[in-house]
C-alpha cells in the first residue's frame, strides 16, 4: 500500500503540484503548495474561504499561470500551457452553462471545439446524456428551462464528453439543498468509480469530502497542511488547527516532556494516567517537547460506570445534554476549566444528568498527541 | 417565463385608475402630433399658404416622384452602413473595455461621455477644419510624403459617414459595453476550459452573449442616422442630402408643410418597418438556433 | 437617494463635474435660476443695467444685425422699453411663423423685402402712411424713395427698405480674374470643376442660374421654362461638388482658394472678409445676357404688424432702425456689412468703409440686377433642385 501522506511515487502519478506559489496585489494567496495526485484517485481540497484550494484549482485548470514552483500533469510541465491545451476539465461553481445554447449544444461543445464530425458528436452527447440519468427530452432545451439538479448533470456531461484525464470541481454542490447535495454526491461516488477518470475536488464541505475522497488535502491560508486519508486526517490531525477543522474535537492540555524514537512521555494536568507514555505512533510527526494536546474524538470517550478500568480517564462535571435522535452528546466541565464533549450511542435511558459528575474514560489506541502549528 | 398572473393584473380597476393619467399624458403629446401630422398631409398649399382643402395632391405627388425615394433610399443606405460601422468599431472597443482595460475603463467612459456631450454642431466643423485643404490631415499627408489627398475626401459621402459613425459611435460602444460586462466571466473560463481559443470563446460566447447589446445599440444608431441632416449638409458638402434635410427644405424653404409631413411621415413609417423586419430576422435566427 | 450617472466614476471627474455644475445639485440650482428667471421676466436675466422691470415689453423679429446691443440699447433706455429677438434664419420659415400665429406676440419685423411685402395679401402688416415717415425719406436715395413699388401692396405701402446689396458672383481676384466673370460662364467650364461653391440658400442660387438660362425667373413661366432651369441647374450639379450653407465656410473656401467662385451670394458674403482686409475678394454682378440682367438686388425692409399692441412704439422702433445712426451700425457688422436705403450714412463712411462695402461699384450692380421679388413658380423650381439633386447623386 502506498504511504498515505505523501501519495505515491511510481509512474502513476498523473498531476505532480511541486511548491506553487501565488500572490495577488498584497497577498499571498499559495505559500508553496506541493501536492501528488494518483491516476484514478478522488483528491479532495478542503479548507475554510481564502485558504486557497480554488486558486490552486485555477492553477491547475490554466486560467491562472502560478508564479513559482511547478505543475506538471502526466509529467509533462505545464508552464505555459493555456486552459484549451490541457487534459483537464473544470465543472464550475456556478456551473457556468451557455445560457444562448441548448442542452445539447452545450454538452457537445467541446466535440465541437475539436470540429468533430456532427453524428459523433450526437453519438457521444446521447452517451453523457443517458450516463447522467437525464431526460432524452431535455436536449433541446436551454439551460434555464432546467432545475438545479438537472443544470448539475448537464455540466458534468459537458466536462466529461472530451474524456479529460483530470476533473477538476469547484464546490458544483455547494449551491443545491442537502437532499439534493447528497443524491448528486452519490452520483459523484459512481461516476468516479465507473469511469476512472482522476478527480480534484474543491470543498470547503468536510463530510462532503470525507463520504467521497480517497484523500484529502486540508489548506489554511496559502498552504496545505496535511494531506492524507479521511481516516488519518480525522484521527490523525498534524495539528490543532486540522483537528478542529475536521469535525468537533476534545482538545486537552498536556504538556510533552521527552520525545523518544519509539514512545512520547508527557504529562497530564487533569487527567489521571497510568504511565503518561505514549507510542511514537501516537503523536504527530512534529511533536516536541512544551505544550501540546491530546486529542479524543467525542464519540471515543466512554462514560465509566462504577468499578470499569480506563487507563486513562478525567473527572468532568456535566453542564449541557442534548439528545441528536442516533446518539446523545454531553458537555462538561473538568476541575481545571477545560471544556470536554462526550457523545454516546442513544439509549432509552439517559446514562447521566445535567450536574454530575462523571468519569469519562478512553483507552490508549485512540488518542493522538499534537501542537499548535509554529 | 413571464409569470401567469401578470395579464390578470390589468384587469384590477385601481391599476388602471393609476396607469390612467400616464396613459393620457403619452396620448396627448405622442399621438395628438403624430395625428396632426398625418391630417396635414391631406392638405394643400398655395404661394406659401397653407390651404384647408382635403385631397390627396401631396400623395399622389410623393408617389409619382421619383427623387424622393431615391433620397430615401441614399438615407437608408447610409443609415445602414452607418450602424455597420459602429457595431464592427464598438465590438473592439467595447471587448477591451470590458476586459482588457478593465482599471481604465471608468477614465474612457468619462472620455466617451465628454466627447458625446459636445455639441454635434462643433465636433462637426471640427472635421471640417480638420480635413480641408489647408487642414490638419492635408497637413500630415504632405508632410510624410503624400499627395494631399484629403481634399477629394471632404465632401463625399464618406465624409458624410464618417462624421455620422464618429457623433453616434458612442450609443453602440455603451450598449455593448454594458452587454459584455454583464458576461459571467465563468462562461469565458468554461469555453477555453472547453478547448477553445480566445477568439473562437469570443465569437462562440462573447458575440451571442451581447447580441441584445449590439442590437438596442444598433436600432439607436439606425433611428438616429435617419434623421441626421449636420453630416451630410456640412461634412458631405450638401449635395447628397439626406431624407431629414429634404424634410426641413420642405417645411422651411418651400414652406410646403403637408409635403415636408408626409415625406416625415413616410421616413418614419420605412425606418420602423426596417426595423421590425430586421427584429422578425433576428428573432427567426434564434428560433432556428434553437431548435 | 437615487444613484446620480456619476456615481460609477472616478472621484476625480466627479470633482470636474461638479465644477462643471453638471451634478445633480449644480442641475438643481440651474433649474431654479432658469424659472426664477422666468417668472422675473426676461428684463431681469437680460441684465441691462438700471432696468430690472421695463415698462413696455416688445418682440422683434429680425435678421442678425438688427439687433445688435448698439443699435437696440439707446432706444431701450429712451423708450422705457425691453425688446426680446426672434431671429429669423430663413425668410420663408419667418413668414410661415407669422401666420401660425407668431404675430401676436411680434411688434416689428425686418426680413427680405418681397416677405415684409407679402405681409400685405396676408392681412399681418400694418398699412403706413408714408407722409408720416417724411423726415425718414427725407434722406433716403432716391431709388427708395416712395412711391417704392416692390413695397407696395394694392398701392399701399407694407414697409420701409432698409439693408441692401447685389447678388452675384463672389470671386477671389487672386485665383480667377475679374474679366472672367462677365457671365457666369465659368460655373460650367469644366476646368473648374468641384472649384464652384453652390451656397445651400433656398432660391438664391437658382435665380441668378435662370437668368443665365435666359429665363426670368420674376415672371409666370410655363412647361417649356421650367425645362430649362432645370437643364441649367442639372448642368451646374455636375460642374460642382460643394452645396454651403454657412457663410464662413464658403468664405474660408473662397480665401485659401479652395473655391474660385460662389453663387447665390453677393455683397453679403465678401463684405466681412473685406472688412478684415482682404480686399481680393469681390462680389460682381455679370453683364446682361439675352437682354436679362444677370444680377439680383436684395432689399431688407421692416414693417409692422398690424396686431401689434404697440404702435406708436412700433413706429417710433422703425424710425430709430433707418436713421443714420443705426443705419451705420447695421451697415458695418462683423457677420456681414452691407449698404443701407439712407443716403445720410454715406456722409458717415470713411474711405476704408466706403472700399469695404464697394460704395464704388454699387450703383452698377444696382443698374445690372433685378429687383429681387418673391418668383411666383418657385415652389416649382425648390421642387426641381430637390429632384436634380438627387439625380446627381
Amino acid at each position: 500500500m502506498e504511504k498515505a501522506d505523501t501519495g505515491g511515487m511510481g509512474q502513476d502519478t498523473i498531476l505532480d503540484i511541486v511548491d506553487v506559489r501565488k500572490r495577488y496585489g498584497a497577498s499571498q494567496a499559495l505559500k508553496g503548495v506541493s501536492l501528488r495526485v494518483q491516476r484514478g484517485e478522488f483528491v479532495a481540497l478542503v479548507g475554510p474561504s481564502g485558504c486557497g484550494k480554488t486558486t490552486l484549482l485555477k492553477q491547475i485548470a490554466g486560467f491562472e499561470y502560478p508564479d513559482g514552483g511547478r505543475i506538471a500533469i502526466e509529467g509533462q510541465d505545464m508552464a505555459g500551457v493555456p486552459a484549451s491545451e490541457r487534459p483537464t476539465s473544470m465543472v464550475f461553481q456556478k456551473l457556468a452553462l451557455f445560457p444562448h445554447m441548448t442542452i445539447a449544444q452545450n454538452i457537445g461543445f467541446p466535440l465541437k471545439l475539436r470540429a468533430r464530425p456532427a453524428d459523433e458528436i450526437a453519438r457521444k452527447v446521447r452517451e453523457m446524456v443517458d450516463l447522467m440519468y437525464l431526460k432524452p427530452e431535455y436536449l433541446d432545451r436551454f439551460p434555464q428551462q432546467l432545475s438545479g439538479g438537472e443544470q448539475q448533470r448537464v455540466a458534468l456531461a459537458r466536462s466529461m464528453i472530451s474524456a479529460p484525464k483530470l476533473l477538476l470541481l469547484d464546490e458544483p454542490l455547494s449551491a443545491l439543498d442537502v437532499k439534493l447535495k447528497k443524491i448528486l454526491q452519490a452520483e459523484l461516488k459512481r461516476l468516479h468509480r465507473s469511469l476512472g477518470v482522476t478527480f480534484v475536488h474543491v470543498t470547503h464541505d468536510l463530510e462532503e469530502a470525507m463520504m467521497l475522497a480517497d484523500r484529502i488535502c486540508v489548506m489554511r491560508a496559502g498552504e496545505a497542511l496535511q494531506v492524507g486519508r479521511p481516516n488519518d486526517i480525522y484521527y490523525r490531525p498534524a495539528d490543532s488547527f486540522v483537528a478542529g477543522f475536521i469535525g468537533e474535537t476534545n482538545l486537552l492540555d498536556v504538556e510533552v516532556i521527552e520525545v523518544r524514537p519509539d514512545a512520547v512521555r508527557y504529562r497530564a494536568g487533569d487527567i489521571t494516567d497510568a504511565d503518561g507514555l505514549l507510542p511514537r505512533a501516537l503523536a504527530a510527526d512534529a511533536i516536541a517537547p512544551g505544550p501540546a494536546k491530546l486529542m479524543v474524538r467525542p464519540e471515543l470517550l466512554a462514560m465509566a460506570k462504577n468499578g470499569e478500568p480506563y487507563p486513562s480517564a478525567i473527572t468532568a462535571e456535566i453542564t449541557e445534554t442534548f439528545g441528536k435522535g442516533g446518539a446523545i452528546q454531553f458537555r462538561a466541565v473538568t476541575p481545571g476549566g477545560q471544556p470536554v464533549v462526550v457523545e454516546v450511542p442513544g439509549t432509552s435511558h439517559w446514562p447521566a444528568r445535567l450536574g454530575d459528575t462523571v468519569r469519562l474514560g478512553w483507552h490508549k489506541r485512540d488518542i493522538y498527541l499534537l501542537q499548535e502549528r509554529a | 417565463m413571464i409569470g401567469e398572473g401578470e395579464p390578470k393584473g390589468w384587469r384590477q380597476p385601481e391599476l388602471w385608475a393609476k396607469a390612467l393619467p400616464s396613459v393620457a399624458l403619452q396620448t396627448l403629446f405622442f399621438l395628438a402630433p403624430l395625428l396632426m401630422t398625418v391630417l396635414l398631409t391631406f392638405q394643400e398649399t398655395r404661394s406659401f399658404m397653407l390651404q384647408w382643402a382635403w385631397s390627396l395632391k401631396t400623395w399622389s405627388d410623393i408617389f409619382s416622384r421619383p427623387h424622393y425615394w431615391t433620397i430615401l433610399w441614399h438615407t437608408l443606405w447610409m443609415s445602414a452602413l452607418c450602424v455597420a460601422l459602429c457595431v464592427l468599431i464598438s465590438l473592439p472597443v467595447a471587448y477591451a473595455l470590458a476586459t482588457r482595460l478593465q482599471s481604465m475603463s471608468g477614465h474612457v467612459k468619462v472620455l466617451i461621455t465628454f466627447a458625446f456631450l459636445t455639441d454635434a454642431t462643433l465636433k462637426t466643423f471640427g472635421w471640417v477644419l480638420f480635413l480641408d485643404q489647408k487642414g490638419a490631415a492635408n497637413f500630415l499627408l504632405e508632410r510624410i510624403g503624400f499627395p494631399p489627398a484629403m481634399i477629394g475626401f471632404l465632401y463625399t459621402d464618406w465624409a458624410t459617414l464618417l462624421g455620422m459613425v464618429y457623433n453616434l459611435l458612442a450609443f453602440t460602444i455603451f450598449t455593448i459595453y454594458l452587454s459584455i460586462a454583464n458576461i459571467d466571466r465563468s462562461l469565458i473560463l468554461a469555453a477555453y476550459d472547453a478547448g477553445a481559443s480566445k477568439w473562437r470563446a469570443f465569437w462562440e460566447v462573447t458575440l451571442p452573449l451581447s447580441r441584445p447589446g449590439i442590437w438596442t445599440g444598433s436600432v439607436l444608431v439606425f433611428l438616429l442616422s435617419v434623421g441626421v441632416f449636420l453630416e451630410p449638409k456640412v461634412l458631405g458638402g450638401g449635395k447628397s442630402p439626406m431624407s431629414a434635410e429634404l424634410i426641413r427644405q420642405t417645411f422651411e424653404t418651400r414652406v410646403n408643410w403637408p409635403l415636408g409631413a408626409a415625406l416625415t411621415i413616410v421616413l418614419m413609417v420605412t425606418a420602423v418597418f426596417v426595423i421590425l423586419l430586421f427584429n422578425r430576422v433576428y428573432s427567426l435566427r434564434r428560433h432556428g438556433a434553437a431548435a | 437617494m437615487s444613484k446620480t450617472w456619476y456615481g460609477d466614476l472616478p472621484k476625480y471627474y466627479q470633482r470636474q463635474i461638479a465644477a462643471l455644475g453638471l451634478d445633480e445639485a449644480g442641475m438643481t440650482r440651474r433649474r431654479l435660476m432658469k424659472s426664477a428667471a422666468a417668472a422675473a421676466g426676461v428684463a431681469a436675466f437680460g441684465g441691462s443695467i438700471g432696468h430690472a422691470r421695463a415698462a413696455t415689453q416688445m418682440q422683434y423679429m429680425c435678421w442678425e444685425g438688427y439687433n445688435d446691443a448698439r443699435i437696440i440699447d439707446p432706444f431701450n433706455q429712451a423708450n422705457d422699453t425691453d425688446i426680446s429677438f426672434d431671429l429669423i434664419v430663413d425668410s420663408p420659415g419667418g413668414f410661415a411663423k407669422l401666420q401660425a400665429g407668431a404675430s401676436r406676440e411680434v411688434d416689428l419685423v425686418s426680413s427680405d423685402m418681397p416677405w415684409v411685402t407679402r405681409m400685405g395679401p396676408a392681412g399681418l402688416a400694418l398699412e403706413l402712411n408714408p407722409d408720416d415717415y417724411a423726415d425718414v425719406y427725407a434722406t433716403f436715395y432716391d431709388q427708395f424713395k416712395p412711391p417704392f413699388e416692390p413695397l407696395l401692396h394694392d398701392g399701399k405701402t407694407i414697409g420701409v427698405a432698409t439693408r441692401w446689396g447685389w447678388v452675384g458672383a463672389c470671386i477671389n481676384t487672386d485665383v480667377s480674374k475679374e474679366e472672367d466673370w462677365k457671365s457666369y460662364d465659368p460655373v460650367f467650364d469644366a476646368k473648374n470643376k468641384d472649384k464652384i461653391c453652390v451656397m445651400d440658400w433656398g432660391d438664391w442660387p437658382i435665380l441668378p442660374m435662370a437668368l443665365h438660362a435666359g429665363i426670368n425667373p420674376y415672371e409666370e413661366l410655363d412647361d417649356a421654362a421650367l425645362e430649362e432651369v432645370r437643364k441649367v441647374l442639372r448642368a451646374m450639379f455636375k460642374n460642382t461638388r460643394t452645396l454651403v450653407a454657412d457663410l464662413t465656410q464658403a468664405q474660408k473656401g473662397l480665401l485659401d482658394g479652395s473655391l474660385l467662385g460662389c453663387i447665390g451670394a453677393g455683397s453679403y458674403l465678401t463684405s466681412a472678409v473685406r472688412k478684415q482686409g482682404h480686399k481680393n475678394i469681390i462680389a460682381r454682378v455679370p453683364d446682361p445676357r439675352n437682354g436679362l440682367k444677370q444680377g439680383i438686388i436684395w432689399v431688407e425692409a421692416t414693417a409692422i404688424v398690424k396686431e401689434t399692441d404697440q404702435p406708436e412704439l412700433a413706429q417710433k422702433l422703425l424710425k430709430h432702425v433707418v436713421s443714420k445712426e443705426s443705419g451705420h451700425i447695421l451697415s458695418l457688422l462683423d457677420t456681414t456689412c452691407n449698404v443701407v436705403t439712407n443716403k445720410g450714412v454715406e456722409q458717415l463712411y470713411s474711405d476704408e468703409e466706403k472700399s469695404i462695402l464697394e460704395v464704388d461699384y454699387m450703383w452698377h450692380a444696382y443698374d445690372n440686377s433685378e429687383m429681387h421679388r418673391i418668383a411666383p413658380n418657385i415652389d416649382d423650381m425648390l421642387a426641381i433642385w430637390q429632384e436634380e439633386l438627387a439625380a446627381a447623386q
